[in-house]
């Protein structure tokens, strides 16, 4: 398996210096200097500026400077939108309260999202299943802003205004690790909103899984041996189910650390989304390269995860 | 390879959602264990209960930077000029606005030439105690503080954005910034010790400066956020950090900030004696006496929130966390009557105020005066113009675009400054939209109902709404058929298309940096043409000579009759359509008070109270 994890490390490897080039490479079609030189430059200030960021170097030099610090994982250059830090100094920050959200709300959402396709497909084609289908399907329609806005309003707002002054359960926005209970107060909200958009996708996709399994000759075997409907249904069917559960949770994983822009707008969470959608809009390429840098390494071992964890789950599936 | 037992145990499917369902009650456990209520979104902490706690909204993602020189944001001002000061400031209950001493003893004395400036700082200012200073205590003012700040803007390691304000001013202060960047590139360390003609020390507490020329404009300058005083101290223990650790003499000493999160201020236990102000104009309120004899700040602590996102920061002042708030355009029909501008029962029951607050203010669509089709000074191009101008639609805008809040005027002085026409009316003016006028005024250009017109190219920053409302100029001047083409781009690309003279038409706006008509009429003088601040690259000899007369002239009533002048001067040869100011819509909680929100200078936290019992009761 290690020689396998190994060759595969060794073929993504091109992949990732790719993504690295043609990242660096886009971000450069713009200039970002005339944004930064405030009002009436003098006509030195641009080279100037230019020389600061290092962006006088020529492109191939500033791509071995970058890759020589993603190979001694340090983003040491200083951010252009928020001077002073470091553009890793933003990162490690961003990641704790992208990943209070993100982390939660995977695993509720799978978890929830694979009992409600049990269900569903329990009672396939029955007033159940259809009505399940019917809610994922409108949940689906239904644009995430909406939902953070309606979230906020009735779930922050309304909620705490029901509740009483000081007795605020969920905060309308902020983040904040000192407070006793905060977890609840500022995350749990965003978590809940995010778990009920995702669960309209996850649904459909978990239930079509455990209706294809469901036709399956071991279930028709398991039926006429005697098992339980209870069992063939989780025992049998969901461990045979975990192949496209697993590739979706795993395809999931690297967006973990990438967050949601719009969620943590809203809540005013220091997150990755907020930070990458900044740095975005600000043109601080030292920021978006880092987070470009550190989403494509994780999505690479997460690909080599997910096909060890196939195997792991289907003695069937050989690593070679 | 064969997966070993043990971890296909672990992914047997009880134990998945076993592990799934202990992992997330963990989480809920550990992380939400305490008592939510407690939280309950106050941002008081232990220790706070009894201290005066302002909380203040900013909308949008805050300063990047509170280095002076480096800021250039009204956010970044914001922030800095609560913290660090300028040697003069604005009178916090006086309309239209006036300069009084900050950190000077008096106003400065000038010179019957209007060169030589002599100032006296204020004995016993201190600076916020900090680790930058021995023992940690803050140092006294003194008067070459003054010139290092303002050194700093010519020190090119700081990148810094400001040295616009102070360009061709002091005497020798242009060369000094030659001299120090040549020295800077030759590898040699900006001497700030080195002379500079114009500024002299004469002693701890007084210094002279020479002016280029007798501008009145520079009092206004010196109350500019990026002019601020700092010690020396601070940046060189800080360095590169110092973007974020700001040291100053201002009322509150920087806690904490957390960039595009929140920026936290305390009292500054060194700020000098200084009370609540008693003079105050007879248009201002008498409320605003409330605080008379008190000494400032009247608060202790200062909470600002960032709100990137207008729902938020709606529903927390509806929710009572943020003192005061902007209203959002989206609940602003909610909250305030339209028609009359009143605020609705609703909320005035609740005793919370609406203040509209016009900007300084000039949105406009632009005309490039160098233009072969457009521009230019003869009559037939005057007229083609004018004819644009009448045919433009600025209610059907003002209604559909911004809840007809924002004034609309004629010329380029915003309300509320001299020469700022009556009632918003010029005697040349274009408004009311009149397609007649229009037409007739197109003929007269050589172009009957637009014919062998050229498609006229409309340059546009692609953000906001910007793109539907040159679809709207569009249906306008279809009207008089004319044919309109729009060009949207980003920001910086509209600014390069301007600045290298290409857009024939844009959509732009310019915000006063100070309350003087000269600010605006400078964007119309000959000399700055593009890439200048003279975007429609506007000539006019008669013009520019009177600018030149207008930058010695001393406020009065001979010095309105000139601007006005002026003002009517360059809307005959029409080289812009306008005029918009927009207005900021503050509601404010009854427990807010003395907060006269103003967008002329921002060091006005200092005068905020909080009556925490209201606050408490609501």
């Amino acid at each position: 398996m290690w020689i396998y994890i190994l060759r595969r490390v060794l073929y993504n490897l091109p992949v990732f210096l790719g993504i690295i080039l043609f990242l660096m490479a886009a971000l450069r079609v713009k200039d970002p200097i005339p944004g930064m030189l405030g009002k009436f430059p003098e006509p030195e200030d641009y080279a100037r500026m230019e020389k600061a960021l290092g962006l006088d170097q020529p492109f191939l030099v500033q791509y071995a400077s970058f890759l020589a610090d993603i190979v001694t994982l340090d983003f040491d250059q200083e951010s252009y939108d928020k001077p002073g830090l470091q553009a890793g100094e933003i990162v490690k920050d961003a990641i704790p309260p992208t990943m209070a959200i993100t982390v939660p709300a995977l695993m509720l959402s799978t978890l929830i999202s694979v009992c409600v396709a049990l269900i569903s497909a329990f009672y396939r084609g029955r007033l159940p299943d259809r009505l399940l289908v019917f809610l994922a399907v409108i949940g689906m329609s239904v644009s995430f802003v909406v939902y953070i806005i309606i979230g906020q309003y009735f779930g922050a707002y309304r909620l705490n205004e029901l509740l009483g002054p000081g007795n605020g359960l969920f905060a309308i926005e902020g983040f904040d690790t000192s407070e006793p209970g905060w977890w609840v107060h500022y995350c749990l909200l965003p978590v809940l909103i995010s778990v009920i958009v995702s669960m309209g996708y996850d649904t459909r996709f978990y239930r079509a899984v455990m209706v294809e399994e469901s036709g399956k000759d071991y279930i028709v075997t398991a039926q006429a041996k005697g098992a339980s409907k209870k069992k063939i249904m989780f025992v049998h069917m969901l461990k045979n189910a975990m192949i496209p559960i697993i590739t979706r949770v795993m395809i999931t994983l690297p967006f973990l650390i990438t967050g949601s822009f719009l969620l943590e707008m809203y809540f005013n969470i220091p997150g990755m989304g907020n930070n990458l959608i900044r740095a975005i809009n600000a043109n601080d390429f030292p920021v978006i390269q880092a987070f470009g840098a550190i989403f494509a390494a994780f999505f690479i071992v997460t690909n080599i995860l997910t096909d060890v964890a196939y195997a792991l789950v289907d003695p069937r599936v050989r690593l070679s | 390879m064969k997966p070993k037992t043990p971890r296909r145990r672990v992914l047997r499917p009880s134990s998945v959602a076993a592990l799934a369902c202990g992992v997330a009650l963990l989480g809920l456990s550990a992380c939400g264990g305490g008592d939510a209520a407690s939280g309950g979104g106050e941002s008081s902490s232990a220790g706070t209960d009894k201290l005066k706690v302002l909380r203040l909204p900013m909308r949008t993602d805050g300063p990047k930077s509170l280095d002076p020189v480096r800021s250039s944001t009204q956010y970044e001002n914001r922030a800095v000029v609560q913290i660090a000061e300028t040697l003069l400031g604005y009178k916090y209950l006086v309309e239209p606005p006036e300069l009084e001493p900050l950190l000077l003893a008096k106003m400065p004395e000038i010179s019957d030439d209007g060169l030589t400036w002599n100032f006296e700082l204020q004995k016993g200012i201190r600076f916020h105690d900090d680790v930058c200073f021995p023992n940690g205590k803050g140092r006294e003012l003194i008067a070459s503080d003054v010139f290092y700040s303002w050194k700093r803007m010519a020190d090119p390691q700081y990148l810094g954005k400001s040295w616009w304000v102070v360009k061709d001013t002091i005497v020798g202060f242009d060369a000094y910034k030659a001299e120090q960047t040549e020295r800077v590139n030759a590898g040699k360390k900006f001497d700030y010790e080195a002379p500079v003609a114009g500024m002299k020390l004469l002693d701890d507490q007084r210094f002279q400066l020479v002016l280029t020329s007798p501008i009145q404009r520079w009092a206004w300058i010196m109350a500019m956020p990026q002019l601020v005083i700092i010690p020396r101290e601070a940046v060189e223990h800080y360095g590169s950090g110092f973007d974020r650790n700001l040291i100053g003499t201002g009322p509150f000493r920087l806690e904490k900030w957390e960039q595009g999160k929140s920026l936290t201020l305390v009292r500054n236990p060194n700020y000098r004696e200084v009370y609540y102000p008693e003079e105050r104009s007879s248009g201002v309120d008498a409320k605003f006496d409330a605080g008379r004899g008190k000494r400032l700040p009247l608060v202790d602590r200062v909470e600002i929130t960032m709100f990137p996102e207008d729902q938020p920061m709606w529903l927390q002042f509806e929710a009572g966390k943020i003192d005061y708030t902007q209203i959002p355009a989206e609940y602003f029909p909610e909250v305030v009557d339209k028609r009359s501008h009143k605020i609705r029962p609703a909320y005035r029951q609740r005793g919370i105020e609406y203040a509209p607050v016009p900007l300084l203010d000039f949105i406009f669509r632009g005309f490039n005066m160098d233009d072969p089709v457009i521009g230019g000074y003869t009559p037939e191009r005057r007229a083609l113009r004018q004819a644009l101008a009448c045919a433009m639609d600025w209610d059907e805008i003002n209604d559909t675009f911004y809840n007809g809040t924002p004034i609309l005027y004629d010329g380029m002085v915003p309300p509320g400054l001299d020469g700022h026409p009556k009632d918003h009316k010029g005697p040349v003016s274009y408004r009311p939209v009149n397609v007649e006028r229009a037409r007739g005024l197109l003929a007269k250009a050589g172009f009957p109902d637009g014919k062998g017109l050229p498609t006229i190219d409309l340059y546009i920053n692609r953000g906001g709404n910007s793109p539907e409302q040159a679809e709207m100029i569009q249906r306008h001047l279809a009207k008089i058929g004319v044919d309109l083409s729009v060009k949207q781009m980003d920001f910086s690309q509209l600014i390069a298309s301007i600045d290298n003279k290409k857009a024939q038409m844009f959509s732009f706006a310019w915000g006063s940096d100070y309350p003087d008509a000269e600010n605006n009429l400078a964007l119309f003088y000959g000399p700055n043409e593009s890439p200048g601040s003279n975007h429609y690259n506007y000539k006019n000899p008669q013009f520019d000579r009177m600018y030149e007369q207008l930058l010695s002239m001393v406020a009065g009533s001979e010095r309105t009759a000139h601007i006005e002048k002026m003002r009517d001067m360059v809307m005959e040869d029409c080289p812009f359509v306008g005029s918009q100011a927009r207005t900021r819509e503050y509601a404010i909680h009854p427990w807010l008070l003395n907060f006269k929100p103003n967008e002329n200078f921002y060091n006005w936290i200092k005068y905020l109270d909080v009556d925490a019992s209201k606050r408490t009761q609501s």
